[in-house]
């Protein structure tokens, strides 16, 4: 296990700033999920670590040494590449034995080593296979033995997944996770699905154009976002999003949908005859009984039942649309006219002009950026 | 992290040969060329030269006069038209014949690909051992193109010998070895071409020497010119051909520059006009070189991304 | 470009692809022809391609000793031949060593000027031949090179050096950058990545870009008539000398042409899926 923090990593080609000005901090067998969309820098940032591409600022520490002067190879990190980079001539023995026979492992140390990750990635029988010989999932396993087994103390795995197809990506989801608790590596992990994203991460890290949007628990981002684009990112189905104007009466300050008050905590008074963005979850909508307090009107357009849950699709007055999740199995309309009404806790308000959400949590921005 | 005292000196030691590395991998390479640029620049020096070997008393700066004589000069005037004579009869006739033979080849047939192949034969001879062949088909006693002519009625053509056909001989030994170079170039762009526009054509109705016009010659136009431009490069400078073949002969029939520049070096010992030669030379392909390089550039990207 | 041939085009195709391949190979087959004959059967009136094959002029060729009715002459065309393939092995094998390492530097180790360097180094190969070649002469006599293996090979870079610079270079560019990283990353300095990475990945590459520069180190001409005498010369040079050499026999030139020109044929041949791309620099992919 290592520890691993970037200080003002910055990272320039030409004028394009790719990577800008970025710091966290990686505790002990913590995995980091590096999240956003591509070109957000999430590559660059991995191979900074790695030391394959050199920082223009900032610095890498790993264990609290400063790298500027360490070449990659003596990181002790293990690295698993979107592309799988496998090497096209030799067979995926010889690709996962390549961290072993670094110093003066015997032939029979390499051999055992080579076999347990094998056969803890289920291709122990294509070791012999070169890589144009194995099916995609064979290549991207044989990727990720490569990374794992030398059994570095930091691992960086560049979208793993990316690559393979749906069955592959379902199965693998759910094996990574035991697999890195096996390896016991602090673990970076670079995604572009949000799933895999809250599936894996200890912590999540929102990177966009170079910059750290966001960096806390998966709870944290997806409850408090800190942007509408955050917002957005996770949660499927999306987030309802209702343009509001904040208001103030003697009970405290609220906003309106469908004529309806939704009260507000104190700590989003910024809202006030300010142009919003009300943020509802889906799940955070539930249908209940005409005559209830609060209760909102809607018209059910469209259900759509998915696995472990159902999505309705209905109208507010005023023709908005709103996006209704509940646990497959519940009861619940599925047309016509019903009536729903939205957990206050869980509302998130955002100023429309800039997109950065309003309320207390937020105040102390990336305070969670320091690994707990 | 017991090792890290001792990791750190290692790393230290690496830091230094990792910023040194390109230089040091490309160093020798560099070295062994720039021997070649101290000659570059001492021909330079010549050229501004009065200095004849035979009369090394009399060897002083005389500046740019060796290039003004230049005007005057009839022989260098020869020199430079039989030059642009050469490189652009043989550019343009390798030039057609290489598209035609391209446009021949291009389905891939198993004839056609024995066909390209056995073309590479004759690109590649050495320039000077393939007019010493057409030298031994082309002897008035033997040869066997002077008897082939006689079956046309044509008695005692002189070939290299007359300096009325002497250019053309030298000319036909160039379009013999270069024209197949043209020909697989060109063949590699027409069968890099998309399908979709001459199936486009072929559903409306174009008529084929109309697809020919529209369609295939715009789009092979890189490789045409970059095919000619390098052509050109090498030919305003061939010197193998018509050195093995005349000699620059018949009298100075077929003093291209190089040519010229090396008979004024060795016959005349007159090293300041031979290097003044070579610098009219060096400036006439320095300025066809820029444009082939930036054409050539940008039909290397197309290749590459293609693959 | 799928399309209907009339009956007649099929004809015309044909005609215009034989006289295509007489042109280009009749030359070739002709001196082949005469290699295999005697004097009395070449300068029979009219020729014919009939005749009582001779093994004479290679066996006088090879063994140096030509008799003729009026005397023996002894010639070293041997020498010549040991000269070419000397000169273009060494040279080519220098070139590599000294070309495939800068090939990776400029290809992946980008640094400051370097595609000026590896443009300057291009443009050797277009700049006129003699410009450098003449100065040199007078530079080798004062250096003690003239007339030396040591200086011809040196001179010979300028033909292979570049050739294999930029070709090699491609390949080098081909290779995923991310391969060589993960090797880097599993523990590997970058001399065991350049060694077991980069360079069997390059290696069509390389042997191609070899084989190409020997092709034009054999043919070269030039650089060997201004810089060598008679003992250094390669095949070029020397069998250009005997058309002048009274005393010869014209199948013996025969001979030594055809002797002089199958190895680089031999080499095209088994080599030509990779000339495409070579002579063009890369220009186009074949």
């Amino acid at each position: 296990m290592s520890t691993l923090e970037l200080r003002g990593a910055t990272k320039r080609y030409k004028k394009d700033t790719v990577v800008d000005n970025v710091s966290f901090q990686v505790a002990h067998g913590e995995t980091l999920v590096l999240f956003g969309p591509s070109g957000a820098g999430k590559t660059v940032l991995l191979r900074m670590v790695a030391g394959v591409v050199e920082l223009d600022e900032g610095a890498v520490f790993i264990d609290g040494h400063d790298m500027h002067d360490t070449e990659a190879e003596d990181r002790g990190v293990g690295m698993a590449f979107q592309n799988f980079a496998l090497f096209p001539h030799m067979s995926a023995f010889d690709n996962i034995a390549s961290p072993l026979t670094v110093g003066a492992n015997s032939k029979q140390v390499i051999k055992a080593g080579v076999e347990k990750v094998a056969s803890l990635l289920k291709i122990d029988h294509v070791l012999s296979h070169a890589p144009r010989e194995l099916s995609n999932g064979q290549k991207q396993r044989t990727a990720l033995a490569r990374a794992l087994a030398a059994s570095p103390p930091l691992l960086l795995l560049d979208d793993p997944l990316r690559n393979v197809d749906a069955k592959l990506r379902f199965e693998m989801r759910l094996e990574l996770p035991q697999l890195l608790e096996k390896q016991g590596a602090t673990v970076i992990y670079v995604t572009q699905d949000y799933k895999e994203a809250m599936a894996l991460g200890d912590r999540i890290a929102v990177l966009d154009e170079g910059r750290i949007q966001q960096i806390g628990t998966p709870e944290a981002i997806y409850l408090t976002p800190h942007t509408i684009d955050i917002a957005r990112l996770f949660g499927d189905p999306v987030i309802n999003l209702f343009d509001v104007v904040g208001q103030r009466d003697e009970q405290g300050t609220y906003v309106e949908l469908s004529g309806q008050r939704l009260a507000l905590n104190e700590d989003k008074a910024a809202c006030i005859d300010t142009d919003s963005v009300l943020g509802v979850r889906p799940e955070s909508i539930l249908f209940v009984p005409e005559g209830t307090v609060n209760a909102i009107p809607i018209s059910i357009e469209a259900e759509t039942p998915l696995n472990e849950k159902v999505v309705t699709l209905a109208l507010t007055e005023g023709s908005r649309e709103i996006l209704i999740s509940r646990p497959a199995g519940t009861d619940a309309p599925s047309s016509g006219q019903a009536y729903v009404s939205i957990d206050q806790s869980a509302l998130m308000l955002f100023n429309k002009n800039t997109g950065v959400a309003i309320g207390e949590s937020h105040d102390a921005k990336n305070s969670d950026g320091v690994a707990a | 992290m017991s090792d890290s005292v001792n990791s750190n000196t290692k790393r230290k030691r690496r830091l230094i040969s990792r910023r040194a590395l390109p230089y040091v991998l490309s160093l020798p390479a560099l070295l062994v060329c720039a021997g070649i640029l101290v000659p570059f620049v001492t021909a330079i020096y010549y050229s501004l030269q009065r200095y004849r070997m035979s009369q090394p008393w009399a060897r002083e700066m005389n500046w740019g006069e060796n290039y003004v004589k230049f005007f005057s000069d009839s022989d260098f005037w020869n020199t430079l038209s039989v030059s642009l004579q050469y490189a652009f009869l043989t550019v343009g006739f390798e030039l057609l014949l290489g598209l035609g033979v391209a446009l021949l080849l291009v389905r891939r047939t198993r004839v056609n690909n024995i066909i390209s192949i056995l073309l590479l034969m004759p690109l590649m001879t050495a320039p000077a051992l393939a007019a010493l062949m057409w030298k031994l088909m082309t002897n008035p006693g033997f040869g066997i193109l002077n008897y082939f002519l006689t079956l046309v009625g044509i008695e005692d053509f002189k070939w290299g010998a007359s300096p009325s056909s002497a250019l053309f001989t030298v000319v036909l030994v160039d379009i013999w070895v270069y024209t197949p170079f043209i020909m697989i170039l060109l063949l590699a762009g027409l069968r890099s071409l998309p399908t979709q526009p001459f199936e486009a054509a072929a559903l409306d109705g174009v008529p084929r020497w109309q697809q020919f016009y529209r369609i295939t010659l715009p789009m092979l136009m890189p490789y045409l010119l970059t095919a000619a431009l390098f052509r050109l490069l090498e030919s305003i400078q061939q010197f193998d051909i018509i050195y093995a073949m005349t000699q620059g002969g018949p009298g100075d029939t077929l003093t291209v520059f190089q040519v010229e520049a090396y008979l004024n070096f060795f016959q005349s010992t007159n090293v300041g006009r031979s290097a003044a030669l070579l610098m009219v030379l060096w400036a006439i392909t320095f300025f066809i070189s820029n444009i082939f390089i930036k054409n050539w550039l940008r039909l290397r990207e197309r290749a590459r991304g293609e693959t | 470009m799928q399309h209907h041939q009339s009956k007649l085009e099929t004809v015309l195709r044909a005609l215009a692809l034989t006289l295509v391949v007489l042109f280009f190979m009749f030359p070739i087959f002709w001196i082949l022809l005469m290699s295999l004959q005697t004097n009395e059967t070449i300068l029979r009136v009219p020729p014919s391609v009939v005749f009582e094959p001779t093994l004479a002029n290679y066996k006088g060729i090879i063994t140096g000793r030509l008799e003729t009715s009026a005397a023996s002459l002894e010639i070293n065309f041997l020498g010549n031949l040991w000269n070419s393939i000397f000169l273009s092995v060494t040279s080519v094998t220098l070139a590599l060593v000294l070309g495939v390492p800068a090939a990776y530097a400029f290809a992946r180790l980008k640094f400051k000027g370097s595609e000026d360097i590896a443009f300057t180094l291009l443009s050797f190969r277009f700049a006129p031949p003699l410009l450098v070649l003449l100065p040199l002469t007078l530079y080798f006599q004062q250096m003690g090179l003239a007339d030396t293996y040591i200086g011809l090979i040196w001179v010979y870079q300028l033909i292979c050096l570049p050739l294999i610079l930029w070709i090699v270079r491609g390949y080098f560019e081909d290779i995923s950058p991310d391969i060589e990283n993960a090797y880097r990353i599993a523990g590997h300095s970058w001399f065991a990545t350049f060694r077991k990475i980069a360079l069997p990945l390059a290696g069509p590459g390389i042997a191609a870009a070899g084989l190409l520069a020997f092709i034009f180190a054999w043919n070269n001409f030039i650089f060997a008539l201004v810089l060598a005498s008679a003992d250094k010369q390669p095949v070029t040079v020397g069998a250009l000398a005997f058309i002048t050499a009274s005393g010869i026999q014209y199948g013996q030139i025969a001979a030594a042409v055809i002797m002089s020109i199958t190895p680089t044929l031999a080499l095209a041949l088994y080599a030509q899926k990779y000339l495409v791309e070579g002579l063009s620099l890369g220009a186009v992919k074949g």
